[in-house]
Order: C-alpha cells, then structure tokens, then sequence
C-alpha cells in the first residue's frame, strides 16, 4: 500500500472521474454535511462515503482515516457532551447537566467530521496530484504557480512522514526511548526533532524551487499542458448527484 | 560483544519477506563488511542488530541476549549506529551539544561525558560552538560518526558510511573506523563500494534477494566470481585484474597474485608479474599506509 494521501493506481468509477469533479464533489459533500444536523442524513452521507471507498478498493486506508478522524472528534464530543446541556437531564454537573440532546449533539459532530472527511481524502488516493494541478490550471484557469503549489504541498506530505520517521529512528538507535513514556514526555522528546525536520524540509523546499526553475517554471502558461481533461456524463452526473445532496442537506 | 543472527525473518509489511531465513554471526571484534545490491537486505539485517526491527521468526542476540528482550536504549548502549543520512541524526544547535546530547539521551549525562566530549572535539578537530547544519556534507558525517561513537559502543553499525563522501573526506572516516577497530569495536558496515571493502573489512558477508549467499575472509569472498556474479555485484577492478592474470598466467599459480589478502600485497603482485615493480608505488589506495597514499592524501590537502 502506498504512503499517505499517494496515488494508488485503478481503473474504478472514481479513478475515471474528472479530476475537477473530484475535488469540486468532495468540497460540496463536505460543506452539504456542515450544512446539516440531521444525525440520519449524515449517517447516510457517512454511509455513502465508505461506499464510495469501497468502490475504489480504498477501505483500509479509509479505516486509518476514521480511526484518526475519531480521535480528533472525541475530543470535540466530549467538550460537547460536557459543556452544552440540552434535553432530557441524564447526570448532573455542578456547571450543568449532561442531557440527551448533549449525547445526540456529540455524536452528530464525530459522524459528521467522519463523513465530510472521507471523500476530501479519498480524492487524494484516486487522482494523480498532476492531474488534479493541471486540471486546475486548464479548467478552473487557476494560475500554474498557486496549483503547482497546491500540488507540491500535497506531494512533501508523505516526504515529510518519511523524513520524520527517519528522524525518530536515528534517535532511537542513539537511546531516546520515544515508545518508553507517556504523551507529555513523548512530546517533550519529539519537539526538538523538529529542527531537523524544518532543516530538511527547507533543503528540499528550496532543491525543488531550483528544480522547478531550471526547468522553466516561470514559462509554463495555461496552453503549456497537452493534457485535455473533458467533462464526460457520469462527471456532470456525479456532480448533479453532489449538488442534489447539498441541496438535501440544506433543505433538511 | 557477539552478533549473532539465527534463521531470521524479517519484514516491513507481512505480504512482502525482506529477510528470508538469515544466519551468521559477527565475533567480537571483527571488521565484517555486508555486500549486496538495493534491496538485498542488508539496511534491515542492520536494523535488527540495533533493535529498530524485530524479528518475525528466529533470533537476533546481542551477546548472547535476544534484541527482543532489550529496550532500545540498553541496545544503544551496546550498538552504535550510524545512518547514511547524517541530516537525520543531527538535532542540537551547536557541535557540542550535539555530542553532549547522545548522553544525554542515555541519561549518562555527567562530567565524565563532558571530558570525553572535549577529547573527542580535539580529536576531530571540531569547533564546538559551530552550527551542525551549517557544516558541509563530510563534516555532517563527521559529527555524526563522533557522536555514534563518544558513547564508546562495543559494537558499531555502519550503514554506508562513505555514501556521498569525496576520496578525502572518505579516508578520514574510514581511518577513524579502522582506528576504532584496532582498539576492539566491533564494525558491522555496509557498503557498495568494494574498494572500501577490500581495504577495510577483515570478513565479508554477501547478501542477495534476503538471503545470505556467501560469508568468509574477504579477499577469498572477492575473488569468488560465481558468486559475485549471481549477487550481480563486481569485484574490485584490482581483484578482477589479478584474476585474469592468474588465467592467463598458469605460472603464477599459487604466488600473490593468486593469493594476497591486501590490496597492497595484490598491488605488487600485479606490478611484479607484468616485470613494473616500482608501478605499485604509484597507486593510491584508502589505507593511508598504501604506497603512494601519503602522497596523494597531501596533494587532496588531507594531511
């Protein structure tokens, strides 16, 4: 399996979608699930996002995204549960009570984060970060170097994972028990790490523009890429599909 | 200190062996040199003599004691590692803080390191207060090799030492590990170029598709073309020649050529059966006592 948000090869639904209906479906699935608080729409847009995983063979780099996405929404949950009571009472708080609606609100807020997640990822692991780049600058008339951007960001993520893991094991070898102590200390051992990290990632930032520069960088204009990216049905069917949602969404 | 690995198999992902069935081992004090193009397995075998990997199945014992039983930093102790990437080691601000931090993160921080931080910042001849990443490629190597071994490690791993390296700066370090060598740590080293491994390693270990195919004395390992061969590596061009020579000369059965166990013997064997014994002279190899090599060492400004 590749690293984080790469590209994995296949010839699914979602793979042959324009990469600009990708990007622009998976922003209106993400804002049509902001849109709502009904918990039974967004079980059905969470639902529809693990089927859309499925459908390009993506379900287990999906499951590592809920669980990591979970996390982040617990905590949101628990603030939620503890400090916004509505409905019934369940336990009472010197500050408050703990209520029903409390319970249903937070569990709102971890399937929503999930389902409006989901897809935004997803994009990354069916479209080629090139592709998604020049179709932005063919159809969208976005400027090459604000997509060329983007797309640089995109692509040092998982460098960064890999330089990062490179990093903890040569302090590893040299004795920091990184998987010995708790959260804090973890923490307290990992941040002076980061100034090889920055280093590294300035050295790389900076070999790159080199490299875009001498490559003529600044000569590439809009007419550059030979690459046509035309909308077929099943795009302007998907797209309708996302719009629908949205308008579901607002409508609920 | 004793490596030794038993029937080892190892992997980064189940679907994909990298190891496959690996046993040798390393006594102490040796210098033994691991041989194999990308991917044979060599980084991972590495890995596991310094617990970053555990095994799947089999045993890895570091005197006598499974990796599996150690913590990491009571294998620190023991195995010193240097990567190939000095970038990734390199953390502090300064030289000295720098080397002061692999006590440190031994928790063996106390005035005794701080005196043996000093001696090694005079035998590198390092400015303490200069920036780490300010410093160029070899000297990042420098540091890196300093800081691996201030802890003063039985047994150290390198993983290609000389990668990127000019000749110069290259004999520096590889004088550094022999020097180590003489005064007993055991050296594990990887390495692709095979000069380095004639000159350097006592003992050579040839690795292909994860799997051990050929370990003895190096010179004897050298001139194994068979299995060089199926390891898709070359010897060094020097090992090479004295072997079409011993061909093609059957009088030289059983001399030098046939026979040497150094580079420099190999040298004036060569030299002395095409009748141009003084030719040796000329020819610079990495061990600074090889003739012609204090020469070229001052010209290339390392002495």
């Amino acid at each position: 399996m590749n690293g984080f948000l790469e590209y994995v090869p296949g010839t699914s639904l979602m793979h042959r979608l324009n990469p600009i209906v990708k990007l622009l479906g998976a922003i209106v699935f993400a804002v049509a699930c902001f849109f709502s608080s009904n918990l039974v729409f967004l079980a059905c847009m969470l639902v529809l996002a693990l089927a859309m995983a499925a459908s390009c063979g993506m379900m287990k780099p999906t499951i590592g995204l809920m669980k990591a996405v979970f996390a982040f929404s617990l905590l949101l949950a628990i603030i939620q549960i503890l400090f916004t009571p509505s409905g019934d009472a369940l336990v009472v708080l010197p500050w408050g009570y703990i209520g029903t609606g409390s319970l249903i609100a937070a569990l709102t807020t971890v399937v929503r984060l999930e389902a409006a997640a989901i897809p935004l990822f997803l994009t990354f692991y069916v479209t080629k970060v090139s592709d998604m780049t020049n179709a932005a600058v063919k159809v969208l008339h976005v400027p090459y170097k604000y997509a060329f951007t983007f797309s640089l960001t995109v692509h040092f993520i998982p460098v960064f994972l890999n330089d990062m893991k490179g990093i903890m094991e040569s302090q590893t070898a040299r004795g920091v028990e990184f998987d010995q102590v708790g959260i804090i200390k973890k923490i307290g051992l990992i941040m002076p790490l980061c100034v090889p990290l920055l280093v590294s990632s300035v050295r790389k930032t900076n070999s790159a523009a080199i490299a875009a520069e001498v490559r003529g960088f600044n000569l590439r204009t809009r007419a550059s890429g030979f690459k046509q990216y035309p909308f077929a049905a099943f795009d302007v069917v998907a797209l309708l599909a996302v719009v629908a949602l949205l308008v579901v969404a607002i409508i609920l | 200190m004793t490596i030794e690995f038993r029937d080892v198999h190892a992997s980064y992902n189940a679907d994909i062996p990298i190891l496959k069935g690996v046993s040798f081992t390393v006594e102490d004090g040796e210098f033994v040199a691991f041989v194999g193009t990308n991917g044979a397995g060599k980084s991972t075998t590495m890995r596991l003599v310094n617990g970053l990997l555990k095994p799947e199945s089999g045993e890895v014992l570091v005197d006598g004691v499974p990796t599996t039983q150690l913590k990491t930093s009571e294998l620190a102790r023991r195995v010193g590692f240097l990567f190939q990437n000095p970038d990734n080691q390199i953390c502090c601000n300064t030289v000295r803080e720098e080397l002061l931090f692999s006590f440190r993160a031994l928790g063996a921080l106390d005035a005794e390191a701080e005196r043996r931080v000093d001696e090694i910042i005079a035998e590198f001849a390092f400015n303490p207060d200069d920036d780490p990443f300010l410093l160029n490629r070899g000297t990042r190597q420098l540091l890196a090799l300093a800081s691996t071994i201030v802890v003063a490690p039985p047994v150290i791993v390198l993983d290609e030492p000389t990668t990127g390296l000019d000749f110069r700066e290259c004999v520096k370090v590889m004088d550094i590990i022999r020097h180590l060598h003489e005064n007993g740590t055991t050296v594990i080293m990887v390495c692709h170029d095979m000069e380095v491994v004639a000159d350097f390693a006592e003992r050579v270990i040839v690795m292909s598709d994860g799997c051990v195919v050929d370990q003895g004395p190096t010179f004897e390992v050298l001139r194994n073309r068979h299995t060089l061969k199926a390891a898709n590596l070359v010897p060094p061009q020097i090992v090479d020649i004295s072997l079409g020579l011993n061909m093609m000369r059957p009088d030289l059965e059983g001399t030098l050529v046939a026979t040497a166990n150094t580079l420099n013997e190999m040298e004036l064997a060569i030299a002395t059966a095409v009748g141009k014994p003084e030719a040796a002279s000329s020819v610079p190899t990495y061990a600074p006592t090889a003739p012609g090599a204090e020469d070229a060492l001052v010209e290339g400004g390392a002495r």
